[in-house]
Protein backbone atom coordinates (compact mmCIF):
# COMPACT_ATOMS: atom_id res chain seq x y z
CA UNK A 1 0.00 0.00 0.00
CA UNK A 2 1.31 3.39 -1.01
CA UNK A 3 2.23 6.13 1.53
CA UNK A 4 -0.78 8.13 0.03
CA UNK A 5 -3.15 5.66 0.90
CA UNK A 6 -2.28 5.67 3.90
CA UNK A 7 -2.81 9.00 4.39
CA UNK A 8 -6.29 8.87 3.19
CA UNK A 9 -6.66 5.79 5.78
CA UNK A 10 -5.86 7.96 8.52
CA UNK A 11 -7.85 11.03 7.62
CA UNK A 12 -10.89 9.03 7.23
CA UNK A 13 -9.99 7.17 10.60
CA UNK A 14 -9.71 10.86 12.16
CA UNK A 15 -13.05 12.18 10.41
CA UNK A 16 -15.05 8.91 11.45
CA UNK A 17 -13.48 9.42 14.62
CA UNK A 18 -14.51 12.88 14.76
CA UNK A 19 -17.83 12.81 13.47
CA UNK A 20 -19.15 10.14 16.22
CA UNK A 21 -17.56 11.70 19.31
CA UNK A 22 -19.05 15.06 18.37
CA UNK A 23 -22.09 13.85 17.48
CA UNK A 24 -22.41 11.15 20.44
CA UNK A 25 -21.57 14.22 22.66
CA UNK A 26 -23.83 16.76 21.52
CA UNK A 27 -27.15 13.67 21.50
CA UNK A 28 -25.88 12.91 25.14
CA UNK A 29 -26.28 16.18 26.18
CA UNK A 30 -29.98 16.51 24.59
CA UNK A 31 -30.55 12.62 24.45
CA UNK A 32 -30.09 12.49 28.39
CA UNK A 33 -32.41 15.06 29.70
CA UNK A 34 -35.45 14.49 27.22
CA UNK A 35 -35.13 10.74 28.08
CA UNK A 36 -35.40 11.79 32.28
CA UNK A 37 -38.24 13.80 31.09
CA UNK A 38 -39.84 11.12 28.89
CA UNK A 39 -40.06 8.65 31.99
CA UNK A 40 -40.53 11.37 35.19
CA UNK A 41 -43.35 12.47 33.30
CA UNK A 42 -45.39 9.73 33.09
CA UNK A 43 -48.40 9.25 35.07
CA UNK A 44 -47.93 8.58 38.71
CA UNK A 45 -44.26 10.18 38.08
CA UNK A 46 -42.39 12.56 40.60
CA UNK A 47 -43.29 15.27 37.55
CA UNK A 48 -46.27 13.99 36.16
CA UNK A 49 -47.79 15.97 32.75
CA UNK A 50 -49.09 13.27 30.18
CA UNK A 51 -50.04 15.61 27.29
CA UNK A 52 -46.03 16.76 27.58
CA UNK A 53 -45.09 13.10 27.57
CA UNK A 54 -47.61 12.11 25.07
CA UNK A 55 -46.39 14.77 22.77
CA UNK A 56 -42.37 14.00 22.84
CA UNK A 57 -42.89 10.92 22.86
CA UNK A 58 -44.84 11.08 19.43
CA UNK A 59 -42.05 13.49 18.48
CA UNK A 60 -39.40 10.77 19.18
CA UNK A 61 -41.35 8.15 17.65
CA UNK A 62 -41.39 9.61 14.71
CA UNK A 63 -37.73 10.64 14.37
CA UNK A 64 -36.73 6.92 15.35
CA UNK A 65 -38.88 5.86 12.50
CA UNK A 66 -37.22 7.67 9.96
CA UNK A 67 -34.59 5.74 7.80
CA UNK A 68 -31.34 7.47 8.18
CA UNK A 69 -30.01 8.10 5.03
CA UNK A 70 -33.86 9.76 4.44
CA UNK A 71 -33.58 12.24 7.56
CA UNK A 72 -29.85 13.07 6.38
CA UNK A 73 -31.57 14.70 3.16
CA UNK A 74 -34.85 15.76 4.87
CA UNK A 75 -32.94 18.07 7.13
CA UNK A 76 -30.44 19.40 4.43
CA UNK A 77 -31.78 23.26 5.16
CA UNK A 78 -31.56 22.90 9.14
CA UNK A 79 -27.67 21.97 8.70
CA UNK A 80 -27.43 24.76 6.02
CA UNK A 81 -28.51 26.95 9.01
CA UNK A 82 -26.98 25.31 11.57
CA UNK A 83 -23.01 24.86 10.07
CA UNK A 84 -23.51 27.37 6.86
CA UNK A 85 -22.74 24.05 4.62
CA UNK A 86 -24.71 21.20 3.68
CA UNK A 87 -21.42 19.37 2.72
CA UNK A 88 -18.38 18.01 4.53
CA UNK A 89 -17.62 16.55 7.75
CA UNK A 90 -19.16 19.08 10.28
CA UNK A 91 -22.47 19.15 8.12
CA UNK A 92 -22.92 15.25 8.34
CA UNK A 93 -22.55 15.95 12.41
CA UNK A 94 -26.19 17.56 12.27
CA UNK A 95 -28.18 14.63 10.95
CA UNK A 96 -26.02 11.86 13.17
CA UNK A 97 -26.67 14.46 16.41
CA UNK A 98 -30.74 14.36 15.06
CA UNK A 99 -30.66 10.70 14.42
CA UNK A 100 -28.85 9.71 17.98
CA UNK A 101 -30.58 11.83 20.21
CA UNK A 102 -34.25 10.18 20.81
CA UNK A 103 -32.33 6.83 20.05
CA UNK A 104 -30.42 8.09 23.26
CA UNK A 105 -33.70 9.40 24.71
CA UNK A 106 -35.26 6.14 24.39
CA UNK A 107 -32.58 4.47 25.92
CA UNK A 108 -32.08 6.54 28.81
CA UNK A 109 -35.77 6.48 29.24
CA UNK A 110 -35.56 2.34 29.47
CA UNK A 111 -32.76 2.47 32.00
CA UNK A 112 -34.26 4.97 33.98
CA UNK A 113 -37.47 2.77 34.50
CA UNK A 114 -35.53 0.08 36.04
CA UNK A 115 -34.90 2.04 38.94
CA UNK A 116 -37.11 0.31 41.87
CA UNK A 117 -39.59 3.10 42.46
CA UNK A 118 -39.54 1.89 45.78
CA UNK A 119 -36.23 4.06 46.56
CA UNK A 120 -37.81 7.09 45.09
CA UNK A 121 -40.20 6.93 46.93
CA UNK A 122 -37.89 6.74 49.92
CA UNK A 123 -36.09 9.78 48.68
CA UNK A 124 -39.30 11.32 48.51
CA UNK A 125 -40.17 10.97 52.20
CA UNK A 126 -36.46 12.20 52.96
CA UNK A 127 -37.99 15.13 51.66
CA UNK A 128 -35.94 15.17 48.21
CA UNK A 129 -36.70 17.60 45.65
CA UNK A 130 -37.75 16.36 41.99
CA UNK A 131 -34.63 18.03 40.85
CA UNK A 132 -33.01 16.01 43.83
CA UNK A 133 -34.16 12.43 42.67
CA UNK A 134 -33.03 13.15 39.50
CA UNK A 135 -29.69 14.19 40.24
CA UNK A 136 -28.89 12.20 43.20
CA UNK A 137 -31.19 8.85 42.53
CA UNK A 138 -31.96 8.41 39.56
CA UNK A 139 -29.11 9.10 37.36
CA UNK A 140 -26.50 7.14 39.95
CA UNK A 141 -28.73 3.99 40.27
CA UNK A 142 -29.53 4.23 36.06
CA UNK A 143 -25.78 4.75 35.28
CA UNK A 144 -24.39 1.56 34.64
CA UNK A 145 -27.34 0.88 32.31
CA UNK A 146 -27.06 4.55 30.78
CA UNK A 147 -23.43 3.82 30.58
CA UNK A 148 -24.54 0.72 28.18
CA UNK A 149 -27.12 2.67 26.14
CA UNK A 150 -24.44 5.40 25.33
CA UNK A 151 -21.64 2.55 24.34
CA UNK A 152 -24.76 0.87 21.93
CA UNK A 153 -25.46 4.68 20.37
CA UNK A 154 -21.38 4.91 19.77
CA UNK A 155 -21.53 2.18 18.28
CA UNK A 156 -25.04 2.65 16.02
CA UNK A 157 -23.13 5.71 15.08
CA UNK A 158 -20.43 4.46 13.71
CA UNK A 159 -22.37 2.85 11.60
CA UNK A 160 -24.61 5.51 10.55
CA UNK A 161 -21.24 7.82 10.25
CA UNK A 162 -20.26 5.08 7.47
CA UNK A 163 -23.93 6.66 5.52
CA UNK A 164 -22.33 10.23 5.61
CA UNK A 165 -20.53 9.75 2.83
CA UNK A 166 -23.70 10.37 0.97
CA UNK A 167 -23.37 13.80 1.33
CA UNK A 168 -19.57 14.41 1.67
CA UNK A 169 -18.88 13.67 5.09
CA UNK A 170 -15.76 11.78 4.79
CA UNK A 171 -15.23 9.02 6.87
CA UNK A 172 -13.91 5.53 7.05
CA UNK A 173 -17.34 4.23 5.09
CA UNK A 174 -16.92 6.75 2.71
CA UNK A 175 -13.34 5.54 1.96
CA UNK A 176 -14.85 2.15 1.58
CA UNK A 177 -17.21 2.65 -0.94
CA UNK A 178 -15.01 5.05 -2.94
CA UNK A 179 -11.99 3.54 -3.25
CA UNK A 180 -13.15 -0.40 -2.16
CA UNK A 181 -16.06 -0.45 -3.88
CA UNK A 182 -15.76 2.14 -7.15
CA UNK A 183 -12.05 1.43 -7.42
CA UNK A 184 -12.13 -1.96 -7.10
CA UNK A 185 -9.60 -1.94 -4.58
CA UNK A 186 -10.08 -4.78 -2.47
CA UNK A 187 -7.61 -4.51 0.42
CA UNK A 188 -8.45 -1.07 1.16
CA UNK A 189 -12.02 -2.41 1.49
CA UNK A 190 -11.09 -5.50 3.54
CA UNK A 191 -8.29 -2.48 6.00
CA UNK A 192 -11.47 -0.10 6.33
CA UNK A 193 -13.98 -3.21 7.47
CA UNK A 194 -10.93 -4.32 9.75
CA UNK A 195 -10.84 -0.95 11.38
CA UNK A 196 -14.98 -0.37 12.41
CA UNK A 197 -14.61 -3.93 13.53
CA UNK A 198 -11.72 -3.01 15.54
CA UNK A 199 -12.84 0.44 16.37
CA UNK A 200 -16.71 -1.51 17.35
CA UNK A 201 -14.84 -3.54 19.81
CA UNK A 202 -13.11 -0.84 21.14
CA UNK A 203 -15.77 0.91 22.08
CA UNK A 204 -18.14 -2.23 23.50
CA UNK A 205 -15.30 -3.11 25.47
CA UNK A 206 -14.90 -0.10 27.29
CA UNK A 207 -18.40 0.70 27.81
CA UNK A 208 -18.61 -2.55 29.32
CA UNK A 209 -15.64 -2.41 31.72
CA UNK A 210 -17.12 1.25 32.68
CA UNK A 211 -20.71 -0.27 33.27
CA UNK A 212 -19.15 -2.86 35.33
CA UNK A 213 -16.80 -0.43 37.19
CA UNK A 214 -20.26 1.59 38.38
CA UNK A 215 -22.57 -1.57 38.93
CA UNK A 216 -22.76 -2.37 42.82
CA UNK A 217 -25.65 -4.72 42.60
CA UNK B 1 -48.22 13.70 68.29
CA UNK B 2 -50.35 12.58 65.00
CA UNK B 3 -54.02 12.81 64.52
CA UNK B 4 -55.64 11.62 61.37
CA UNK B 5 -58.76 13.11 60.69
CA UNK B 6 -61.92 11.25 58.21
CA UNK B 7 -59.24 10.56 55.59
CA UNK B 8 -60.47 9.45 52.59
CA UNK B 9 -58.30 7.94 49.54
CA UNK B 10 -60.26 7.34 46.41
CA UNK B 11 -57.95 5.83 43.40
CA UNK B 12 -59.15 6.64 39.84
CA UNK B 13 -57.75 4.17 37.06
CA UNK B 14 -58.94 2.81 33.88
CA UNK B 15 -60.74 0.18 35.36
CA UNK B 16 -62.82 2.37 38.13
CA UNK B 17 -62.57 3.42 41.16
CA UNK B 18 -60.95 2.34 44.75
CA UNK B 19 -62.19 3.35 47.60
CA UNK B 20 -58.93 2.87 49.87
CA UNK B 21 -59.19 4.53 52.69
CA UNK B 22 -63.07 5.42 53.51
CA UNK B 23 -62.93 7.65 56.94
CA UNK B 24 -60.15 7.00 58.74
CA UNK B 25 -59.34 8.33 62.37
CA UNK B 26 -56.49 8.11 64.71
CA UNK B 27 -54.56 9.33 67.38
CA UNK B 28 -51.15 8.44 68.10
CA UNK B 29 -49.30 9.32 71.21
CA UNK B 30 -46.00 11.04 71.81
CA UNK B 31 -43.46 8.20 72.47
CA UNK B 32 -46.16 5.31 71.22
CA UNK B 33 -45.72 2.24 69.41
CA UNK B 34 -48.61 1.92 67.27
CA UNK B 35 -49.48 -1.09 65.05
CA UNK B 36 -51.70 -1.37 62.30
CA UNK B 37 -52.82 -4.07 61.13
CA UNK B 38 -54.63 -6.00 58.53
CA UNK B 39 -54.81 -8.35 55.59
CA UNK B 40 -53.41 -7.07 52.29
CA UNK B 41 -55.31 -4.70 50.35
CA UNK B 42 -56.95 -3.77 53.32
CA UNK B 43 -55.67 -0.33 53.05
CA UNK B 44 -52.80 0.15 55.37
CA UNK B 45 -50.26 0.65 52.97
CA UNK B 46 -52.37 3.75 51.70
CA UNK B 47 -52.76 4.81 55.40
CA UNK B 48 -49.14 4.78 56.68
CA UNK B 49 -48.09 7.11 52.96
CA UNK B 50 -51.38 9.58 54.38
CA UNK B 51 -49.10 9.76 57.65
CA UNK B 52 -46.27 11.47 55.45
CA UNK B 53 -48.23 12.58 52.77
CA UNK B 54 -46.94 10.18 50.24
CA UNK B 55 -50.49 9.43 49.35
CA UNK B 56 -52.31 12.34 49.15
CA UNK B 57 -55.73 11.84 50.74
CA UNK B 58 -58.67 13.03 48.95
CA UNK B 59 -60.38 14.36 51.84
CA UNK B 60 -59.51 14.97 55.52
CA UNK B 61 -56.43 15.99 57.63
CA UNK B 62 -53.17 14.96 58.51
CA UNK B 63 -51.86 16.34 61.43
CA UNK B 64 -48.11 15.56 62.64
CA UNK B 65 -46.15 17.62 65.38
CA UNK B 66 -49.17 20.28 65.24
CA UNK B 67 -48.88 20.72 61.74
CA UNK B 68 -51.54 20.20 59.54
CA UNK B 69 -49.89 19.06 56.65
CA UNK B 70 -52.37 18.61 53.99
CA UNK B 71 -52.56 22.82 54.22
CA UNK B 72 -48.99 22.87 53.08
CA UNK B 73 -47.28 23.37 49.58
CA UNK B 74 -44.53 21.52 48.24
CA UNK B 75 -41.82 22.99 49.41
CA UNK B 76 -43.36 23.12 52.72
CA UNK B 77 -44.05 19.79 52.76
CA UNK B 78 -40.78 18.66 52.23
CA UNK B 79 -39.34 20.65 55.06
CA UNK B 80 -41.81 18.63 57.20
CA UNK B 81 -41.14 15.22 55.31
CA UNK B 82 -37.50 15.79 56.85
CA UNK B 83 -38.85 15.02 60.09
CA UNK B 84 -40.92 11.81 59.49
CA UNK B 85 -38.61 8.86 59.02
CA UNK B 86 -39.38 5.88 57.12
CA UNK B 87 -38.33 2.33 56.28
CA UNK B 88 -39.42 0.44 53.60
CA UNK B 89 -40.32 -3.53 53.49
CA UNK B 90 -38.04 -4.21 50.53
CA UNK B 91 -35.74 -1.71 52.42
CA UNK B 92 -35.31 0.87 48.98
CA UNK B 93 -31.65 1.02 49.62
CA UNK B 94 -29.71 3.03 47.02
CA UNK B 95 -27.62 0.46 45.06
CA UNK B 96 -24.91 2.52 44.43
CA UNK B 97 -24.11 3.79 47.26
CA UNK B 98 -22.44 2.33 50.37
CA UNK B 99 -23.76 1.66 53.92
CA UNK B 100 -22.02 5.12 54.87
CA UNK B 101 -22.97 7.01 52.18
CA UNK B 102 -26.80 5.56 52.13
CA UNK B 103 -27.41 7.09 56.00
CA UNK B 104 -25.59 10.55 54.67
CA UNK B 105 -28.06 11.09 52.23
CA UNK B 106 -30.79 12.77 54.22
CA UNK B 107 -27.82 14.77 55.61
CA UNK B 108 -27.25 15.90 52.45
CA UNK B 109 -30.79 16.74 51.68
CA UNK B 110 -30.99 18.47 54.30
CA UNK B 111 -27.28 20.52 53.34
CA UNK B 112 -25.85 19.46 56.46
CA UNK B 113 -21.68 20.20 56.27
CA UNK B 114 -19.58 17.39 55.50
CA UNK B 115 -18.02 17.33 59.29
CA UNK B 116 -21.53 16.90 60.92
CA UNK B 117 -22.66 14.28 58.04
CA UNK B 118 -19.31 12.49 59.19
CA UNK B 119 -19.88 12.84 63.09
CA UNK B 120 -24.01 11.60 62.96
CA UNK B 121 -23.60 9.03 60.14
CA UNK B 122 -20.86 7.14 62.45
CA UNK B 123 -22.90 7.52 65.16
CA UNK B 124 -25.76 6.10 63.99
CA UNK B 125 -23.71 3.14 62.23
CA UNK B 126 -22.81 2.52 65.78
CA UNK B 127 -25.80 2.50 67.05
CA UNK B 128 -27.75 -0.36 64.56
CA UNK B 129 -24.31 -2.09 64.87
CA UNK B 130 -23.04 -1.92 61.29
CA UNK B 131 -19.58 0.50 62.04
CA UNK B 132 -18.05 -2.36 60.12
CA UNK B 133 -20.06 -2.53 57.04
CA UNK B 134 -20.01 1.06 56.37
CA UNK B 135 -17.47 0.91 53.02
CA UNK B 136 -19.64 -2.09 51.78
CA UNK B 137 -22.83 -1.68 49.55
CA UNK B 138 -26.05 -2.94 50.06
CA UNK B 139 -25.79 -5.81 47.81
CA UNK B 140 -22.93 -7.02 50.27
CA UNK B 141 -25.34 -7.31 52.69
CA UNK B 142 -28.11 -9.59 54.54
CA UNK B 143 -31.76 -8.27 54.72
CA UNK B 144 -31.36 -7.84 58.41
CA UNK B 145 -28.83 -5.32 57.99
CA UNK B 146 -29.80 -3.86 55.09
CA UNK B 147 -33.12 -2.60 57.64
CA UNK B 148 -30.33 -1.88 59.69
CA UNK B 149 -29.14 0.83 57.33
CA UNK B 150 -32.76 1.88 56.55
CA UNK B 151 -33.53 2.39 59.87
CA UNK B 152 -29.97 4.61 60.29
CA UNK B 153 -30.80 6.44 57.60
CA UNK B 154 -34.70 7.16 58.44
CA UNK B 155 -33.26 8.06 62.06
CA UNK B 156 -30.82 10.70 60.44
CA UNK B 157 -32.46 13.84 60.86
CA UNK B 158 -33.58 13.29 64.45
CA UNK B 159 -37.26 12.66 63.37
CA UNK B 160 -40.16 12.99 65.54
CA UNK B 161 -42.20 9.96 63.92
CA UNK B 162 -40.98 6.98 62.56
CA UNK B 163 -43.02 5.16 60.08
CA UNK B 164 -42.64 1.33 59.19
CA UNK B 165 -43.74 -0.15 56.35
CA UNK B 166 -43.98 -3.93 56.77
CA UNK B 167 -40.41 -3.31 57.74
CA UNK B 168 -40.12 -7.32 58.87
CA UNK B 169 -42.44 -8.99 56.62
CA UNK B 170 -39.50 -9.42 54.08
CA UNK B 171 -37.33 -11.28 57.19
CA UNK B 172 -37.07 -14.50 58.79
CA UNK B 173 -38.40 -14.75 62.35
CA UNK B 174 -34.71 -14.50 63.83
CA UNK B 175 -33.80 -11.45 62.16
CA UNK B 176 -37.41 -9.89 62.38
CA UNK B 177 -36.84 -10.44 66.25
CA UNK B 178 -33.77 -8.50 66.54
CA UNK B 179 -35.10 -5.78 63.79
CA UNK B 180 -37.85 -5.49 66.50
CA UNK B 181 -35.35 -5.42 69.50
CA UNK B 182 -33.84 -2.40 67.87
CA UNK B 183 -36.46 -0.31 67.15
CA UNK B 184 -37.92 -1.17 70.78
CA UNK B 185 -35.04 0.54 71.92
CA UNK B 186 -35.04 3.57 69.74
CA UNK B 187 -38.23 3.85 71.00
CA UNK B 188 -37.01 4.29 74.51
CA UNK B 189 -33.83 5.84 74.40
CA UNK B 190 -34.98 8.61 72.22
CA UNK B 191 -38.51 8.45 72.82
CA UNK B 192 -39.61 8.20 69.18
CA UNK B 193 -43.32 7.68 68.32
CA UNK B 194 -43.53 4.91 65.99
CA UNK B 195 -46.08 3.67 63.61
CA UNK B 196 -45.87 0.57 61.82
CA UNK B 197 -48.18 -1.49 59.73
CA UNK B 198 -47.79 -5.01 59.16
CA UNK B 199 -49.77 -8.30 58.63
CA UNK B 200 -48.25 -10.43 61.38
CA UNK B 201 -49.64 -10.23 65.25
CA UNK B 202 -46.57 -11.54 66.65
CA UNK B 203 -44.78 -8.04 65.53
CA UNK B 204 -48.12 -6.12 67.44
CA UNK B 205 -47.32 -8.98 70.17
CA UNK B 206 -43.88 -8.06 70.56
CA UNK B 207 -43.48 -4.15 70.37
CA UNK B 208 -46.27 -2.21 69.74
CA UNK B 209 -48.75 -0.52 73.02
CA UNK B 210 -51.49 0.50 70.98
CA UNK B 211 -53.19 -1.57 67.92
CA UNK B 212 -55.46 -0.63 65.19
CA UNK B 213 -57.15 -3.44 63.32
CA UNK B 214 -58.01 -2.72 59.56
CA UNK B 215 -60.58 -3.76 57.46
CA UNK B 216 -61.96 -3.07 54.04
CA UNK B 217 -60.58 0.59 54.45
CA UNK B 218 -62.00 1.55 57.94
CA UNK B 219 -60.34 0.84 61.35
CA UNK B 220 -62.96 -1.16 62.67
CA UNK B 221 -60.89 -2.31 66.21
CA UNK B 222 -58.70 -0.19 68.41
CA UNK B 223 -57.53 -0.03 71.86
CA UNK B 224 -54.46 -1.08 73.78
CA UNK B 225 -52.74 -4.82 72.53
CA UNK B 226 -53.30 -6.58 75.96
CA UNK B 227 -57.09 -5.90 75.80
CA UNK B 228 -57.39 -6.43 71.92
CA UNK B 229 -55.94 -9.97 72.93
CA UNK B 230 -57.64 -10.78 75.71
CA UNK B 231 -61.04 -9.28 74.49
CA UNK B 232 -61.35 -9.06 70.72
CA UNK B 233 -64.49 -8.01 69.37
CA UNK B 234 -64.35 -8.03 65.34
CA UNK B 235 -63.94 -11.33 63.77
CA UNK B 236 -60.79 -10.10 61.71
CA UNK B 237 -59.32 -9.94 65.09
CA UNK B 238 -60.03 -12.68 66.18
CA UNK B 239 -59.03 -14.27 63.45
CA UNK B 240 -55.24 -12.48 63.75
CA UNK B 241 -55.30 -12.87 67.38
CA UNK B 242 -55.59 -17.18 66.71
CA UNK B 243 -52.56 -17.36 64.81
CA UNK B 244 -50.46 -16.85 67.45
CA UNK B 245 -53.17 -17.76 70.86
CA UNK B 246 -55.41 -19.93 70.10
CA UNK B 247 -58.65 -19.20 71.29
CA UNK B 248 -60.40 -21.96 70.11
CA UNK B 249 -61.14 -25.57 71.35
CA UNK B 250 -59.15 -28.09 71.52
CA UNK B 251 -59.92 -31.04 68.78
CA UNK B 252 -60.87 -33.59 71.29
CA UNK B 253 -63.92 -31.50 72.47
CA UNK B 254 -65.55 -32.49 68.92
CA UNK B 255 -67.08 -35.68 69.78
CA UNK B 256 -68.22 -34.99 73.00
CA UNK B 257 -71.68 -33.61 74.16
CA UNK B 258 -71.84 -30.70 76.06
CA UNK B 259 -74.90 -29.65 77.94
CA UNK B 260 -75.82 -26.26 79.01
CA UNK B 261 -77.16 -26.99 82.24
CA UNK B 262 -75.44 -29.13 85.25
CA UNK B 263 -77.36 -32.53 86.24
CA UNK B 264 -75.77 -34.28 89.48
CA UNK B 265 -73.76 -36.88 87.23
CA UNK B 266 -71.94 -33.88 85.06
CA UNK B 267 -68.49 -32.15 85.17
CA UNK B 268 -68.42 -28.89 84.13
CA UNK B 269 -65.46 -27.43 81.59
CA UNK B 270 -64.39 -24.18 81.86
CA UNK B 271 -62.40 -21.60 80.05
CA UNK B 272 -60.59 -19.29 81.94
CA UNK B 273 -58.28 -16.55 81.21
CA UNK B 274 -55.84 -14.91 83.22
CA UNK B 275 -53.87 -11.48 82.28
CA UNK B 276 -51.67 -10.08 84.59
CA UNK B 277 -50.44 -10.71 88.38
CA UNK B 278 -53.69 -13.08 88.69
CA UNK B 279 -51.61 -15.81 86.67
CA UNK B 280 -49.30 -15.85 90.17
CA UNK B 281 -52.05 -16.59 92.46
CA UNK B 282 -52.75 -20.39 92.98
CA UNK B 283 -56.08 -20.20 92.18
CA UNK B 284 -56.92 -23.38 90.93
CA UNK B 285 -55.28 -25.54 93.81
CA UNK B 286 -57.12 -22.93 96.55
CA UNK B 287 -60.45 -23.89 95.19
CA UNK B 288 -59.74 -27.50 94.73
CA UNK B 289 -58.83 -27.51 98.76
CA UNK B 290 -61.87 -25.02 99.66
CA UNK B 291 -64.92 -26.96 97.83
CA UNK B 292 -63.23 -30.51 97.78
CA UNK B 293 -63.63 -31.00 93.80
CA UNK B 294 -61.23 -32.31 91.29
CA UNK B 295 -59.33 -30.15 88.60
CA UNK B 296 -57.80 -31.85 85.45
CA UNK B 297 -55.94 -29.44 83.21
CA UNK B 298 -57.21 -30.59 79.45
CA UNK B 299 -55.13 -27.64 77.85
CA UNK B 300 -52.87 -24.89 78.93
CA UNK B 301 -51.12 -22.20 77.17
CA UNK B 302 -49.40 -18.91 78.63
CA UNK B 303 -48.18 -16.43 76.75
CA UNK B 304 -46.36 -13.07 77.42
CA UNK B 305 -47.46 -9.58 75.49
CA UNK B 306 -44.74 -7.84 76.25
CA UNK B 307 -44.08 -7.81 79.59
CA UNK B 308 -47.73 -8.98 80.76
CA UNK B 309 -48.36 -12.52 81.39
CA UNK B 310 -51.04 -13.72 79.15
CA UNK B 311 -52.64 -17.47 79.68
CA UNK B 312 -55.70 -19.63 78.87
CA UNK B 313 -56.64 -22.55 80.68
CA UNK B 314 -59.56 -25.24 79.97
CA UNK B 315 -59.68 -27.38 82.84
CA UNK B 316 -62.55 -29.64 83.95
CA UNK B 317 -64.07 -30.09 87.59
CA UNK B 318 -65.52 -32.76 88.99
CA UNK B 319 -67.37 -32.69 92.25
CA UNK B 320 -70.47 -32.78 94.42
CA UNK B 321 -73.18 -30.29 91.93
CA UNK B 322 -73.45 -28.07 94.98
CA UNK B 323 -69.82 -27.97 95.43
CA UNK B 324 -69.18 -27.00 91.78
CA UNK B 325 -71.43 -24.51 91.74
CA UNK B 326 -69.59 -22.58 94.88
CA UNK B 327 -66.63 -23.10 93.25
CA UNK B 328 -68.14 -21.51 89.94
CA UNK B 329 -69.41 -18.30 92.08
CA UNK B 330 -65.80 -18.28 93.56
CA UNK B 331 -64.03 -18.34 90.66
CA UNK B 332 -66.21 -15.32 89.67
CA UNK B 333 -64.72 -13.06 92.37
CA UNK B 334 -61.33 -13.44 91.32
CA UNK B 335 -59.55 -11.45 88.32
CA UNK B 336 -59.87 -13.90 85.79
CA UNK B 337 -61.77 -14.00 82.22
CA UNK B 338 -64.08 -17.31 83.04
CA UNK B 339 -66.67 -18.56 80.34
CA UNK B 340 -68.64 -21.90 80.37
CA UNK B 341 -67.88 -24.59 77.82
CA UNK B 342 -70.62 -26.54 79.26
CA UNK B 343 -71.44 -29.79 81.30
CA UNK B 344 -70.35 -33.35 80.24
CA UNK B 345 -71.38 -36.89 81.25
CA UNK B 346 -68.86 -37.68 83.81
CA UNK B 347 -67.53 -41.21 82.21
CA UNK B 348 -67.81 -39.58 78.79
CA UNK B 349 -64.16 -39.41 78.28
CA UNK B 350 -61.18 -39.89 80.70
CA UNK B 351 -59.73 -36.58 81.85
CA UNK B 352 -56.26 -35.89 81.07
Amino acid sequence: MSQEMLVLLVKSLWETTYMVAVSGFISALLGIPLGIILVTTTKGHILENTSLNTVLGAIVNAARSTPFIILMVAIIPVTRLLVGTSIGTNAAIVPLSIAAIPFVARIVESALKEVDYGVIEAAQAMGASPREIITKVLIPEALPAIVLGLTLTIISLIGYSAMAGAIGGGGLGDLAIRYGYQRFRADIMLITVVILIAQVQIVQSTGDYLSNRLNKK
Amino acid sequence: MIRLQDIEKVYHSDNGTIHALKGVNLTVAQGEIFGIIGTSGAGKSTLIRCINMLETPTKGSVIVDGQNLTSLNEQELREERKKIGMIFQHFNLLSSRTVYQNIAFPLELAKRSKEEIDKEVLHLLELVGLSDKKDQYPAQLSGGQKQRVGIARALANHPKVLLCDEATSALDPQTTKSILELLKDINRKFQLTIVLITHEMQVIKEICNQVAVIEGGKIIEQGKVIDIFTQPQANTTKEFISSIINHNLPDFFKDIILSPTSTAESNLILRLSFIGHSTEEPIISSMVRRFNIDASILYGNIDHIQTVPFGTLIVELSGEEVALQQALSYLKTRELGIEVIGYVARNARVAG
